[in-house]
């Protein structure tokens, strides 16, 4: 297997006494595009800021392109692109001279896209800085994290202050970006942000992975919420014995559950007295990661469902 | 790719562009505006201080107020010079690295492909390049006005003052710099750093007055005009110590920057 583009084992930072992170592990591939998702507090943006070697790690490892971000230096960060989740800019120069800077500090790479990037954003570069809108700077700041084509993208928060016609286009260059062979790791404290795009997801809390998998794989484990309503009040024991299902309840004829897996042995069940009417939803997946915030890993722990948890 | 040489620099230039030409224009007027006085108050002077305490006047560096050069070191190069210069270069050396972390401004240049020393030393020489020009503002004011206003200080003697001054301030600002960038706290930086430069205007004062020997050896600003440069031109122990000040303060900052977490 190729060396992964991101991997961290065990990290650890402690500021002062609070412990920031508390032994995170990550492995991202390259050409994917990743997801870290977490309340805010859960340290995604202390690990994005050890891996720009901005942060020293406390203890633990981490590894980027191969390298240990203080070891790889500015050879190491020229090949990554940087979103931080609060931009500040400074407030005279104008967004053309800005970005300007930072091509000439990345050796002049990037200069050539930053005319037809403004244009796909709508950015105005004769503006100075200080008079653009929250999303205007997060523009700018989408701009200058893709302009030099680097290798990997690591990107705090990308979409917020981004109106949805931007959010749109701003995954839309996430895409083009990854269909050329980069990684992109982006961080979200909302999935929504992130499942259109991201092959897999890792969910931290606390200041470790509690979860990592394929916003597929998390979906089929959110479950569904079924309704099935029948011609007489059903035999709620006989339900209640079923794997798949959980959280079942009995409203007048009505019986409402959440099921995992397959639907097979519900039905059949089901259908041995009439059904009048069904329904089955698919869980939102913000619910289940409203449980893993709360009730932390064993909150997702696949075989038992989420809501037992509870 | 690494970053092209001197972008930092430039960086610092460019947003302090504005506020320099201010600074360099009302170092200049203020200089000059001073140094009109002295055909009509010299005499005054002398006579005004005739009455006050020796102590006093010699705390204040007013003691020698009745020659032209005298004068000059009492208002320009022992008062207004260096309080306006360090009180405006304390604050700048505190910003550029420290000031800006905190605001947030510097992140995306710490995550550029540049090391942590290349910014450090640029940001350093660009604070150095606006020091030199407010200095330099101040030193041609005197030359200007000096001939005007029949001051007779020798310009080479005037020169020698603008490489004192320039070195003590540059000095003050490179510890504020060092300062923050070693802790990464402006206010730290430049509160410990006024702090000390207060203390130097002290210690001048009370060695003056009261002839204590120790408090001269450890003020800057003694360092400074004891040789009486603007009387005997450029002294060399005194240049050298001024010149500790920086190249002390300078690589203990880097240490310590290179070292430490960034933006927490």
């Amino acid at each position: 297997m190729t060396t992964p583009v991101i991997r961290t084992r065990g990290l650890v930072k402690d500021y002062g006494r609070t412990r920031a992170l508390a032994g995170l592990d990550l492995e991202v591939q390259a050409g994917e595009v990743y997801g870290f998702i977490g309340p805010n507090g859960a340290g995604k943006s202390t690990t994005i800021r050890i891996l720009l070697d901005l942060l020293r790690p406390t203890a633990g490892e981490a590894e980027v392109l191969g390298q240990a971000p203080a070891a790889g230096g500015p050879a190491l960060r020229a090949r990554i692109g940087y979103l931080p989740g609060e931009l500040a800019m400074p407030a005279r120069v104008t967004a053309r001279e800005q970005l300007a800077h930072l091509a000439a500090l990345r050796g002049g790479r990037g200069s050539e896209r930053v005319d037809a990037l403004a244009e796909r954003f709508t950015l105005d570069l004769d503006r100075p800085l200080r008079a653009l809108s929250r999303g205007n700077k997060q523009k700018l700041g989408v701009i200058q994290a893709f302009m030099h084509e680097p290798e990997l993208l690591i990107l705090d928060e990308p979409t917020s202050g981004l109106d949805p016609l931007l959010q749109h286009e701003f995954l839309d260059l996430v895409r083009e970006t990854s269909a050329r062979g980069a990684t992109v790791f982006m961080s979200s404290h909302v999935l929504r942000e992130v499942e259109s795009v991201a092959d897999r997801v890792a969910v931290i809390r606390e200041g470790r992975t509690v979860d990592v998998d394929s916003v597929r794989g998390l979906r089929a484990r959110a479950g569904q919420r079924v309704s099935l309503t029948f011609a007489e009040a059903p035999d709620l024991a006989a339900f209640e014995a079923l794997d798949a299902v959980r959280d079942v309840r009995l409203e007048g004829a009505t019986l409402h559950c959440l099921l995992h897996g397959e639907p097979d042995a519900l039905l059949k069940l089901a259908a041995r007295s009439r059904v009048t009417h069904w329904a089955a939803r698919d869980l939102d997946l913000e619910d289940l990661f409203m449980d893993v915030y709360r009730y932390g890993p064993d909150g997702v722990d696949g075989a038992n469902g989420v809501r037992d948890a509870r | 790719m690494r970053a092209e040489i001197l972008t930092s620099l430039r960086r610092v230039l460019r947003d302090h562009r504005r506020g320099f030409a201010i600074w360099a224009a009302a170092l200049s007027a203020i200089t000059f505006f001073y140094m009109s006085f002295w055909p009509t108050m010299g005499q005054a002077m002398v006579d005004a201080i005739e009455g006050m305490p020796q102590g006093l006047m010699a705390a204040m560096g007013y003691d020698r107020i009745g020659t032209a050069a005298g004068y000059l070191e009492a208002v320009v190069y022992g008062l207004l010079g260096p309080v306006l210069l360090l009180v405006h270069g304390i604050a700048l050396g505190g910003r550029l690295i420290a000031g800006q972390e905190e605001d947030g401004t510097l992140e995306l240049d710490f995550a550029a492909p540049v090391s942590r020393a290349r910014l450090y030393w640029e940001r350093l020489a660009a604070a150095w390049l606006l020091v030199t020009g407010l200095v330099a503002a101040i030193t041609l004011a005197v030359l200007v006005s000096n001939p005007l206003f029949d001051l007779d200080v020798s310009p080479a003697n005037v020169v020698a003052a603008g490489v004192g001054l320039w070195l003590l301030v540059g000095g003050f600002v490179t510890a504020a710099f060092a300062v923050g960038a070693a802790t990464g706290r402006r206010g730290l930086a430049v509160g410990v750093v006024a702090g000390l430069a207060v203390i130097t205007y002290v210690f001048r004062g009370v060695a003056n007055a009261a002839g204590i020997e120790v408090y001269a050896a450890l003020s800057p600003l003694s360092w400074f005009l004891r040789p009486d440069p603007l009387a005997n031109g450029l002294d060399l122990a005194s240049t050298l110590q001024l010149a500790a000040i920086t190249l002390v303060a300078a690589p203990v900052g880097l240490w310590r920057f290179r070292r430490r977490d960034l933006m927490t």
